[in-house]
């Protein structure tokens, strides 16, 4: 076979078009994961010579108090902020879904969180959640409840954190249901209510089988997100009272780059990147169970 | 066919890869030896003419700060016509970080800020330069006040210079005690108050309207960095002498930790702490506004508060036994692969002079780590009436006679970090006082042993 010739097929053009691509994804994203797995099995400062350490890393973790809190944390995280995050966006995006006035006012309102920096929005809500002078524990008195320190107590910092995060991440989920509702043709619509079926009918048994497919992917992706929470806890209460809201990936953080233990941190990352795994494969299970439309 | 030609690409690919990696790598090692090798031929020549670009990165604890350190570099540079210094100040939370990932990316500027809780640790992997004889040259240890000696002593060699010192002192709005008709808190070591009659004067001074507090007595104990210089004033110790254990399980420090406590809780003299920091208000404005009558905070704050239009006044903090407080500064460092050594020792031992920490001295943001400072004559120098408040001068003694900063003693940050996670528990979750030493001590000592 000769070069001409190879030149001349299709999947050779493809191969070379794609390689300033595939190149990229190689440096950038194959690379650093296979070196950072290898790393999970050595002690590396960054600055001294790399030490193989073989399981010893994997070990420790479970044997540190510290790692054992941050995965319970990040656990609780998840399993509040996910499914709250996505009924309240269905419920947003049903609401949003009519032919109110100034809709595209409200969808724009509720997307604004999503592109704001996390900067500016972590204090916006310090100030919210502030218990002398902030709005919240304002509203809460006018009920009549007097509103605890949310960022100086260990038992309300964690939903504090949730709280933004569920409001900061609703939009996009939003957008996403939207597109989804938007997909269902009316004639299912016609169809129940020639059968008579109630509002709330439709939306059980019409709505949501329908935008099942839109649910798996948002739950997925939320569960992705919420296990790699950083940004929110970093700013807001830097994991604190007492690492109440310190999560994986901030005590990872903190491992890498502050008491220089590169190969334990790299060990953490490969814990929680299963963890995800298994939450994924648990999804993808349920729903061929469950069955797409 | 396909199949090949795919192989291909990859193969393609990954020699590209390889190829790449070993070619930057192996340029990289053969130009810092060349580099090298000709400073070293520049400096057995003696030809200082050889220009030379210097990079010096450091943190921006104000802006003013980072004009002083350019003003500084100014006229350095003018002194040293072939020595070219490149400044980068870099935000001070990330800063270590940043540090040493450039290290570990062989691109570490030559000459850096350090701070002195992270020098020990940086120096035990190997990367700070050795500067024990040419500061043995110009400078002799003792005449830097005790802490920062002892601070920049590691086994007896030296591997950064000390910038200046900082300690934690006591501000407070002269207006709000003159309204409260309370004595201003003493700046005479000598007569520093007892804590009974700080606690006092703070509730004199905390005004209440129903149920809420308009203004507190005082503000800032709960920051770790403030309590460590009560249980020293307590005759507490943090760890023992050579830093390998913890000694923070005493009667001493407890007694402090439940005074702090107190101040809060029982008094209600105090606001939780972060409380006020929350609504974006940094401690300085607090006292400015009347938020609180009394600040406890870093000496360095002078130079911010001098600047903001209120009667500041300082004094130095309540006493338990012995007035005490502690003392710290980042040093000046070198790069252990720097390709210009005798230029970065230049540069520092141009930030290490006298005419250099004084310029930052005379703004309030440093105290002088140099025993000559604190003479009558030396004090002369840098004594700013603009800045340093009326009775300043009685309290000079104070930050000459201040102790270790403890953490500076030690290599492992987690410790740091230990304690404030059980402290936390301490103030905002009823942890009790012997429950947290005990928790600290059994914690922070099997990261002292590693």
């Amino acid at each position: 076979m000769n070069a001409k010739r190879l030149l001349h097929k299709d999947g050779t053009w493809a191969a070379i078009l794609l390689l300033p691509n595939i190149l990229g994804f190689f440096i950038f994203t194959l690379f650093p994961v296979a070196a950072s797995f290898l790393l999970s099995f050595t002690s590396w400062d960054m600055l001294q010579p790399i030490q193989w350490v073989g399981l010893q890393n994997y070990t420790e973790l479970f044997r540190d108090e510290i790692f054992v809190k941050v995965f319970w944390n990040t656990l609780y995280f998840s399993a509040v902020t996910v499914p709250s995050g996505i009924v309240i966006s269905l419920l947003l995006a049903v609401a949003l879904d009519q032919g109110i006035k100034g809709i595209k006012f409200y969808r724009a309102a509720y997307f604004l969180p999503v592109i704001s920096s996390m900067v500016a929005v972590a204090v916006v809500w310090q100030w919210i959640y502030n218990p002398e002078y902030g709005v919240l524990n304002y509203f809460l008195g006018l009920i009549g409840i007097d509103g605890p320190s949310w960022l100086t107590s260990t038992v309300w910092a964690m939903p504090a954190v949730m709280i933004t995060s569920i409001w900061k991440g609703l939009g996009f989920n939003m957008l996403i249901f939207l597109a989804g509702l938007q997909s269902i043709p009316d004639s299912y619509y016609e169809a129940a209510d020639i059968d008579g079926a109630r509002r709330i009918d439709k939306f059980r048994y019409v709505t949501v089988p329908l935008l099942s497919p839109t649910t798996f992917f948002v739950t997925v992706m939320s569960f992705i997100g919420s296990f790699q929470v950083f940004d929110s806890v970093f700013l807001m209460t830097q994991g604190g009272p007492a690492r109440s809201t310190s999560v994986i990936v901030h005590y990872l953080y903190e491992n890498a780059f502050k008491y220089f233990r590169m190969g334990y941190a790299s060990s953490m990352a490969y814990v929680l990147f299963f963890m995800v795994l298994i939450i994924t494969l648990i999804q993808f299970w349920r729903q061929k169970k469950w069955g797409v439309y | 066919m396909k199949r090949l030609g795919w192989i291909l690409a990859f193969v393609l690919l990954f020699s590209v890869l390889l190829a790449g990696c070993g070619g930057s790598g192996g340029t990289a090692n053969t130009s810092g030896n060349d580099n090298s090798q000709d400073s070293g031929v520049g400096d057995a020549a003696g030809g200082p003419d050889k220009a030379v670009t210097l990079k010096f990165m450091g943190w921006e604890a104000s802006p003013l700060e980072t004009e002083s350190v350019k003003n500084g570099l100014k006229a350095f540079m003018e002194k040293y016509p072939n020595i070219k210094v490149e400044y980068t100040p870099v935000p001070g939370a990330q800063y270590s970080s940043k540090l040493l990932t450039m290290l570990a990316g062989n691109a570490a500027p030559d000459v850096f800020f350090l701070g002195s809780t992270d020098y020990r640790a940086f120096r035990e992997r190997g990367v700070l330069l050795d500067l024990t004889p040419q500061f043995g040259a110009e400078f002799s240890v003792d005449d830097f006040i005790p802490s920062a000696a002892h601070i920049m002593q590691i086994d007896g060699k030296v591997f950064g210079v000390s910038s200046c010192t900082v300690s934690p002192v006591l501000y407070y709005n002269k207006s709000l005690f003159d309204k409260a008709g309370v004595p201003y808190p003493p700046s005479d070591p000598a007569k520093a108050w007892t804590w009974r009659e700080f606690v006092d004067n703070a509730k004199k001074l905390t005004v209440k309207n129903g149920d809420k507090v308009d203004q507190y007595g005082a503000y800032g104990f709960e920051n770790f960095y403030m309590t460590v210089a009560q249980i020293y004033s307590n005759g507490g110790q943090l760890f023992n002498e050579d830093g390998t254990k913890m000694s923070i399980n005493s009667p001493e420090a407890k007694e402090v930790l439940q005074a702090i406590l107190d101040l809060r809780k029982k008094e209600g003299a105090a606001p939780e702490a972060k409380m006020l920091e929350n609504i974006g208000m940094r401690p300085a404005q607090m006292l400015q506004t009347g938020k609180v009558a009394m600040l406890i905070d870093g000496s360095w704050a002078l130079q911010e508060l001098a600047q903001m239009n209120f009667p500041v006044g300082v004094g130095v903090l309540p006493k338990f036994k012995e007035p005490a407080t502690h003392g710290q500064a980042h040093v000046h460092a070198a790069w252990a692969n720097t390709k210009h050594p005798k230029e970065a020792w230049e540069l520092i031992k141009f930030l290490s002079s006298e005419e250099y920490q004084i310029q930052l001295i005379k703004e309030g943001l440093w105290m002088p780590n140099r025993k000559s400072l604190y003479t009558e004559e030396g004090i002369a120098r840098w004594y700013n009436d603009k800045v340093h408040p009326e009775g300043f001068k009685d309290m000079v003694s104070y930050f000459n006679d201040a102790k270790e900063y403890p953490f500076a003693l030690i290599r492992q940050s987690k410790v740091n970090d230990i304690i404030t996670e059980e402290m936390d528990k301490f103030w905002y979750a009823d942890q009790t006082a012997d429950k947290t030493v005990e928790n600290i001590e059994s914690r922070a000592n099997v990261e002292l042993a590693k």
